[in-house]
């Protein structure tokens, strides 16, 4: 009985099997559930009927559309994956977890070609995890820039935070800049002096290192400007543009609220980029996070279905729908042909993000306890009453992420100073994944580097531990003070940690 | 000497005694406006913010300055009169059911003996000091594979409120337990069956606590939170008010919902306020007066 049945399951198996293989239609009608946030319900609605009257492979959708949260579809769907909405729209902060979740399909070769052409590069970043994407772009407006009540600070002042702050004492009115409960704003002043917090995830979604610089002397020039910021009696800690309705002058916030701002400042409404802040005669330039929305796809049984699910939401994400969202919504486009377009250009909110995004920096995939960790920042800045306890704010962070991850053998990062140390740009940087990496060492005078922590940049360990692969490189004996690893010849090697040892392999 | 002073004594204390009364009833008095005064702020505010239709977000004042109704009237361009009705089927089943549930069990454990009787009491004291919110992810499991969740979560609810009833019978049977014997032996002398017993005797002696149970049963559904919001994940159409109404508190549309969500707030509140002033008049009533006479 029990043969009898196995055989029939690899019987269904293997028909089902055949059927996906053929099933080069994918015509049909299929039942969805689609979760787009409450305002863009009924344009998804509409959307998806355009789809049905537009596509030629005699696909037909009956969507349901629910209102749901794209700041809270992560929490949703991991409660049940299996009952979720089969197409769902996220903020990008949640990818990751979605991703270990198992709740976002992989984008097949073609769709994963389109997306990488048509979208900007920072969005498709945030899209991907290890060498896969898992969602389609939907906006690239997640971002913040600065609102100013243009009776209270004259134009010319809004490029200086000083000259802002001065401007709202004098009038009595509150600056709102959330630094006290919100990384992602405070985090504008360490992007400002050229900090990063960078992090890697694998093919699962999961984090295997973390390239932090805030702990830095970049890092101490960012808190001292924002020391300045949370020091005045007239700083509000809020992001909401309804606080121009509460005494506020100037608010950072994002296009969310520009329909709110305008309705409360009508004429006297400006938009523009973050100002600078100066610390000893310097000028920076505050930076900011850009982030993004995004489609997601459910895994699902049926192959069939899922292509055509894939199909929907590449539709969807697509340059007609972007515009369409742009006109109705005014959601800033991630497809760059829409970015292009001259209503996009000449609406102020999103042409003032664009006045930002020189400065600022694609949200990448971040650990989720970071947001809780960096936002304490905030505070202890304001409680900081000299340098060293400006120092102390950031030992404290840097002494939280550290031990909450580890940051030995996975965290680990091979630099390499063929092209002098400076590495700014991260070409001579390698991590360690799984406690190894792979690198191409070029042909040059120093063919060196060393393994370092990616916190405080200090040697972790090198030359002086390598066990397996001495040959390959230089006995540089006491002349090397800094364990620096140093290869004998150019040529493809693997370094492998083993505890604390190192093995060189050449391939 | 003493004759003075014994007409002038008790004068003087009676005189101290009454004074020290009133200032003692003002100073509680004061106290309690004061503290009433702070326990309403939050509803006043939520009433005002209701009939505030010129603008929709927080603003820093109280009073409005464009009275009107567009905030009540756009909540039926909304989901809410959906949430409010699974919220209101919900509570009134489940207060029914978990009412004549409650009260089987306390009559029968008051008044029946039976051999398991002590071990099931005690069990269920056991039972009850786990957190209910224990048990939350198996029973989404469960409910999930019946198919009571999502856009069925309301029959999916009922079942999960009324399931673990039997449970909250301490009250009641505590105060059936005061009502004397008695009165049942009489009953049962003159030929009532149990059930005569039940619905005859000691029902219309426990008033008060019938209207308790049926409150709590009412009140726990109504305001419920935590349990809704995971049985009828991602579906307006299965959410309850609470449910519903907080997702208008997401940072995208707080700034177009706020005056809405208040209007929603007074909407709540009404059908409990009802309740409270219908049955509030049983509470007051007095408890057994004069019952063992008969």
């Amino acid at each position: 009985m029990k043969k009898l049945l196995a055989m029939a399951l690899a019987l269904v198996m293997a028909l089902s099997l055949m059927g996906t293989a053929f099933a080069s239609d994918l015509a049909g009608t299929y039942d969805i559930t689609i979760w787009a946030a409450e305002n863009a319900v009924e344009l998804t609605k509409k959307q998806v009927e355009d789809f049905n009257a537009s596509n030629e492979l005699g696909i037909t959708f009956n969507a349901t559309v629910e209102p749901v949260s794209e700041a809270d579809a992560a929490t949703q769907m991991v409660t049940d994956v299996e009952a979720g909405g089969d197409l769902f729209c996220f903020a990008q902060d949640q990818f990751a977890r979605l991703v270990q979740a198992g709740a976002l399909a992989k984008l097949g070769v073609r769709a994963a070609e389109t997306v990488t052409a048509n979208n900007a590069a920072g969005v498709v970043a945030a899209a991907t995890s290890g060498d896969a994407l898992f969602a389609y772009p939907l906006t690239a407006d997640n971002g913040y820039f600065l609102y100013y009540d243009k009776s209270v600070i004259p134009d010319e002042d809004v490029d200086s935070l000083e000259k802002i702050i001065a401007d709202c004492e004098a009038a009595q009115k509150y600056f709102a800049f959330e630094m006290q409960t919100s990384a992602w704003y405070l985090a504008s002043f360490f992007f400002g002096t050229g900090c990063v917090s960078e992090w890697t995830t694998d093919d699962d979604g999961a984090f295997i290192s973390v390239r932090d610089t805030f702990n830095s002397p970049n890092g101490l020039i960012a808190v001292k400007g924002m020391k300045k910021l949370v020091d005045s009696p007239y700083h509000l800690s809020s992001s909401s543009g309804a606080e121009f309705a509460q005494g506020a002058a100037a608010v950072v916030t994002g296009t969310w609220d520009y329909t709110t701002v305008e309705g409360i400042l009508g004429e006297n409404m400006g938009v523009a980029d973050l100002p600078s802040f100066e610390v000893d005669g310097k000028e920076y330039h505050l930076g900011s996070f850009n982030g993004c929305k995004l489609l997601g796809v459910k895994p699902q049984v049926d192959a069939v279905r899922a292509a055509a699910l894939h199909q929907l939401a590449q539709y969807l994400t697509g340059e007609k729908c972007q515009m369409e969202r742009f006109e109705a919504l005014a959601w800033g486009p991630s497809n760059i042909a829409v970015q292009q377009s001259e209503a996009v250009q000449a609406n102020p909110g999103l042409s003032a993000l664009l006045a930002q995004s020189p400065y600022s920096v694609p949200q990448g995939q971040i650990h989720g306890s970071w947001w809780d960790i960096a936002k304490v920042i905030g505070d202890d800045v304001k409680a900081a009453t000299d340098e060293a306890g400006l120092q102390a704010a950031l030992d404290n962070y840097y002494d939280k992420i550290s031990s909450l991850f580890n940051l030995d053998t996975s965290a680990l990062l091979f630099v390499g100073a063929w092209n002098g140390w400076n590495n700014a740009d991260d070409t001579d940087t390698f991590y360690f994944k799984d406690g190894s990496l792979t690198l191409d060492v070029p042909e040059s005078d120093y063919m060196g580097g060393r393994i370092v922590n990616p916190g405080d940049w200090g040697t972790d360990k090198g030359f002086a531990q390598v066990t397996v692969g001495a040959d390959l490189i230089k006995d540089l004996g006491a002349d090397n003070p800094d364990n620096n690893i140093v290869f004998a010849e150019a040529g493809n090697y693997t370094i492998t940690l083993n505890g604390e040892a190192i093995e060189i392999v050449k391939n | 000497m003493s004759e003075k002073n014994m007409n002038v004594l008790p004068e003087k204390r009676h005189m101290g005694l009454k004074a020290s009364r009133t200032l003692a009833n003002t100073s509680i008095y004061i106290l309690l406006i004061v503290i009433s005064v702070i326990w309403l702020i939050p509803f006043v505010c939520i009433l005002l913010q209701s009939f505030r239709v010129e603008s929709t977000y927080q603003v820093g004042y109280v009073m409005p300055q464009q009275w009107g109704l567009d905030n009540y009237r756009n909540l039926f361009q909304t989901d809410f009169p959906r949430w409010y009705l699974n919220t209101f089927i919900t509570a009134l089943v489940t207060a029914v059911l978990q009412t004549v549930i409650v009260l089987c069990m306390s009559y029968t454990l008051s008044r029946f003996r039976f051999k398991m009787r002590k071990p099931l009491m005690r069990f269920m004291l056991i039972l009850g000091m786990f957190p209910g919110m224990l048990s939350m992810i198996i029973l989404y499991r469960v409910l999930s594979d019946l198919g009571l969740t999502q856009q069925n979560a309301v029959p999916g609810l009922i079942l999960v409120y009324i399931a673990s009833s039997g449970m909250g019978y301490y009250v009641s049977k505590g105060f059936f337990d005061t009502i004397p014997k008695s009165l049942d032996e009489a009953a049962r002398v003159d030929g009532a069956t149990r059930f005569q017993v039940l619905k005859k005797i000691i029902l219309p002696l426990s008033k008060p606590i019938v209207i308790y149970t049926i409150l709590t049963a009412f009140m726990g559904p109504w305001g419920d939170y935590v349990f809704a919001r995971y049985i009828s994940f991602g579906t307006s159409a299965g959410m309850n008010v609470a449910v519903g109404l907080y997702n208008w508190l997401n940072k995208d549309q707080i700034a177009s919902r706020y005056t809405m969500f208040c209007a929603g707030g007074v909407l709540v509140a009404v059908p409990v306020a009802v309740l409270f002033m219908c049955l509030q008049k049983y509470y007051v009533e007095g408890v057994t007066g004069g019952a063992v006479k008969g």
